[in-house]
């Protein structure tokens, strides 16, 4: 089928006419039409605005996990000290368990930490028989 | 100092707002005569926005205005379907949508030398019948009317905006015409 020449729609005048009665239909929307398609013109935006930041949470998840993780390797070694020591149950056996990795990691003989006890009840009596 | 990413993100965005305040008011038009309330038409301007925005805001800026009414063609199709399903549920039926069934083109050809039924009409009576004309007529024709006569996409164009053919997008196009010459005449 032959479709009509697109440059006779130029020059069909009810063609013309209908495209300008068209164009003052949407000249002439009302105030609160065009707030309407203001606000969904910034809504569009704004899913843009915020896809363009998606990338952040995983970067900020694995930041966090590498600080968690540095966190964790770094304070048994450096942080945990004897001032918090006596802090809560929990806390002593923290420590407890710092205090058996030092003594695996030291020279001393396995005997002499599991009659520590002893030591320090001979010392003490040693102090009160000087005083 | 803003980093030239930050620079070329942010003129892009200010690309696409002006874009979008270009076209917006014209799409409401074309959203509002294919579905015929107002509301829902806003509804679908936003619905496209958002969708053109989502997928191909980082295209060229030159092919943005079919990519936007293809995204809004796409829409109102959807959103004919989904009317067509609800009135069946309902039983209540829509005018019938002859599309492009049982017409016979060459009779509904218009002729062009004829001065045109929107001539004899005064303004604001010229301006509802003209409304009342493209609302009855088939979704695809009066898209195809509205892309290539009033957006002024040329066929291949308007055919890329309908997700059909050339020859279908003239064909759509001599129908719509010849039904508008048809309807316009009834009101005089």
């Amino acid at each position: 089928m032959n479709a009509p020449d697109p440059n006779e729609f130029d020059k069909s005048g009810w063609i013309a006419q209908a495209r300008d009665l068209l164009d003052q239909s949407a000249d002439g929307l009302d105030a609160a039409t065009l707030s309407r398609l203001n606000r969904a013109r910034q809504a569009a935006l704004a899913t843009r605005a915020r896809r363009s930041h998606f990338w952040m949470l995983p970067a900020g998840l694995a930041g966090t996990c590498a600080l968690l993780l540095a966190a964790a390797v770094w304070m048994p070694r450096h942080g945990v000290s004897g001032a918090i020591r006596a802090d809560t149950p929990a806390t002593s056996q923290a420590t407890d368990s710092t205090d058996a990795g030092d003594a695996l990691a030291s020279d001393d003989s396995p005997e002499f930490y599991q009659d520590l006890d002893f030591y320090a009840w001979l010392d003490a009596q040693r102090k009160d028989g000087a005083g | 100092m803003a980093s030239p990413t930050r620079l070329d993100a942010v003129s892009n965005q200010r690309a696409l707002d002006q874009f979008l305040r270009g076209v917006e008011r014209r799409a409401l038009r074309m959203a509002e005569l294919g579905c015929g309330s107002r509301d829902d038409a806003l509804d679908l301007v936003q619905d496209a926005m958002c969708g053109f925005v989502r997928h191909y805001a980082e295209k060229p800026q030159a092919d943005w205005a079919p990519l936007f009414y293809r995204v809004l063609d796409s829409r109102l199709n959807d959103y004919r379907r989904r009317r067509t399903v609800r009135s069946r549920w309902l039983a209540v039926f829509d005018r019938p949508d002859t599309e492009d069934g049982d017409m016979d083109p060459i009779a509904q050809a218009p002729d062009l030398q004829e001065p045109g039924p929107l001539m004899r009409l005064a303004g604001g009576e010229a301006g509802q019948a003209l409304e009342g004309a493209l609302k009855a007529l088939p979704l695809r024709q009066r898209q195809a009317f509205l892309l290539r006569l009033w957006e002024g996409f040329d066929v291949a164009t308007t055919a890329q905006v309908m997700h059909c053919s050339e020859g279908s997008v003239k064909t759509h196009l001599s129908r719509a015409l010849a039904a508008l010459r048809r309807s316009l005449k009834d009101h005089q």
